[in-house]
């Protein structure tokens, strides 16, 4: 056989991809060949050059801590009011309650599902489904999560920006991000609210709904239920902004 | 829709490869917070379908063609997009010059990749067109066998053979581009193949990457 013919042999056989009848083709021709001999070895080589200069980089600080994290990892859903079965923390807790009752100061943890509505909205990971069309970004998510979608209007003048499956839990749930008509980002967060609760301690009536109100570092969280879903709405805008475009939500 | 397995199951399998993905994502993205999020996304991606990957199977593989498939689709338009003349199939150089000729490591230090750094050869790297420098790199590499490769790029083996030896065909000429600019080794005229690497391309493509 040819050294042109046995070119791409030839890297197989560096690559230690050939065996039984192949090897031994190559392996023949070697023996008579110098020249491909030659190249084996040079091709062999340069590999191992390669790979001794391309080591692996070390993982950023923290890199390990952060993947976990972003699992969002939940094994047990945690029970809405597992205190009610503890009888001796009732007395204390009612104590409690005076307290905030007095000061009305006292903050509670805020609901995971917005802690992490705010953080998906910091990462602004890449959308699995891209454009404009709210209907058909919408209608994507079907077959992808246990519930249907709709994208409600978030005021006029805003347009869909595209869509990405996420975990809410242990649940497929929607995320789908918006730009409205000011140029904001709006993520819209839908998922199934069975065994997250949704409510954060500031809330708000609008049209005979309550809407869980809450602001971080540049941003503010507003979460709902409808029809049996929950919604939870992040955005670069102040309460009242934000508040203004769950209304206009409301009012399709 | 099924409900997701354990997650410890997840973390046992997946975690174990987190160094070797952000290597490859490092070397795909050519910049940290990319290779961050790449690593991110295909994590995710690999936990929400974990009941479609067959336990006892090659989970590094499966992981890798989850972050190929995801830098395709989202990252890969963000690389400025190369010119042609990157593509010459002939080596400007000959292996000898790169790694001696004897055999012996006295001479491998001597020899132009001997005398290279890490981050000149990472730079020529990054500059390979990105499907040549997703074979290279799984291959090269992460020693994945055709078949793997095949299966993670998503191409017949037949198509992994080709961007493998063409993409180490590109790296050899980008090498030796960088060696002469550099100094190492002089510029000769009568080893200059019909095609030739545009430098000032490489130079532009090496100053984004830096």
């Amino acid at each position: 056989m040819s050294c042109a013919e046995l070119r791409t042999s030839l890297q197989a056989y560096v690559d230690r991809e050939l065996d039984g009848v192949d090897r031994e083709v190559v392996e023949r021709h070697l023996i008579e060949c110098s020249g491909c001999a030659r190249q084996v070895h040079l091709q062999g080589r340069f590999k191992a050059a390669v790979r001794a200069h391309l080591r692996r980089p070390a993982l950023p600080a923290g890199f390990e801590q952060r993947m976990r994290q972003s699992l969002v990892v939940q094994p047990i859903a945690p029970r809405r009011w597992p205190w009610l079965s503890y009888p001796r923390l009732v007395p204390a807790l009612a104590a409690a309650a005076v307290l905030i009752g007095v000061t009305g100061t006292i903050r509670q943890t805020q609901s995971r599902v917005l802690e992490q509505a705010q953080r998906s909205y910091h990462a602004e990971m890449p959308m699995d489904i891209t454009g404009s069309d709210c209907g058909s970004i919408a209608s994507w998510f079907r077959g992808r999560v246990d519930f249907p979608v709709h994208a409600p209007l978030l005021g006029a003048g805003a347009t869909c920006q595209g869509g990405r499956l996420v975990n809410v839990g242990e649940r497929p749930a929607a995320y789908l991000v918006y730009r409205v008509q000011t140029g904001h980002r709006v993520a819209l967060l839908v998922f199934d609210p069975q065994d997250q609760p949704l409510e954060a301690p500031e809330h708000r009536t609008i049209n005979g709904r309550q809407v869980y109100v809450e602001s971080g570092p540049g941003i503010s969280t507003a979460a709902y239920r409808d029809r049996g879903l929950g919604y939870v709405v992040t955005a670069d805008l102040d309460e009242g902004e934000l508040t203004r475009l769950v209304t206009a939500a409301f009012q399709r | 829709m099924k409900r997701r397995p354990v997650s410890t199951d997840f973390e046992q399998e997946a975690l174990p490869h987190l160094s070797a993905l952000y290597a490859a994502a490092m070397r795909m993205t050519r910049n940290e917070k990319d290779a961050e999020d790449l690593v991110q996304d295909t994590l995710l991606r690999a936990y929400r379908f974990f009941d479609t990957f067959q336990a006892g199977t090659n989970c590094k593989a499966w992981l890798f063609r989850i972050l190929t498939n995801v830098f395709c689709n989202h990252y890969r338009e963000r690389e400025r997009e190369r010119g042609a003349m990157i593509e010459a199939e002939s080596s400007t150089a000959n292996l000898e010059q790169f790694v001696g000729g004897t055999g012996d490591n006295r001479d491998t230090e001597t020899a132009l990749l001997g005398r290279m750094v890490s981050t000149d050869v990472e730079k020529a790297l990054a500059a390979v067109p990105s499907d040549f420098r997703m074979a290279v790199i799984l291959a090269d590499l992460e020693d994945f066998s055709y078949k793997e490769i095949a299966e993670i790029m998503d191409c017949p083996a037949g198509t992994v053979m080709s961007r493998l030896f063409r993409g180490r065909k590109i790296l050899q000429n980008l090498l030796h581009d960088y060696a002469v600019e550099q100094g190492i080794i002089q510029a000769d005229a009568s080893q200059a193949p019909a095609e030739t690497v545009d430098l000032a391309a490489y130079r532009r493509r090496r100053e984004e990457t830096s």
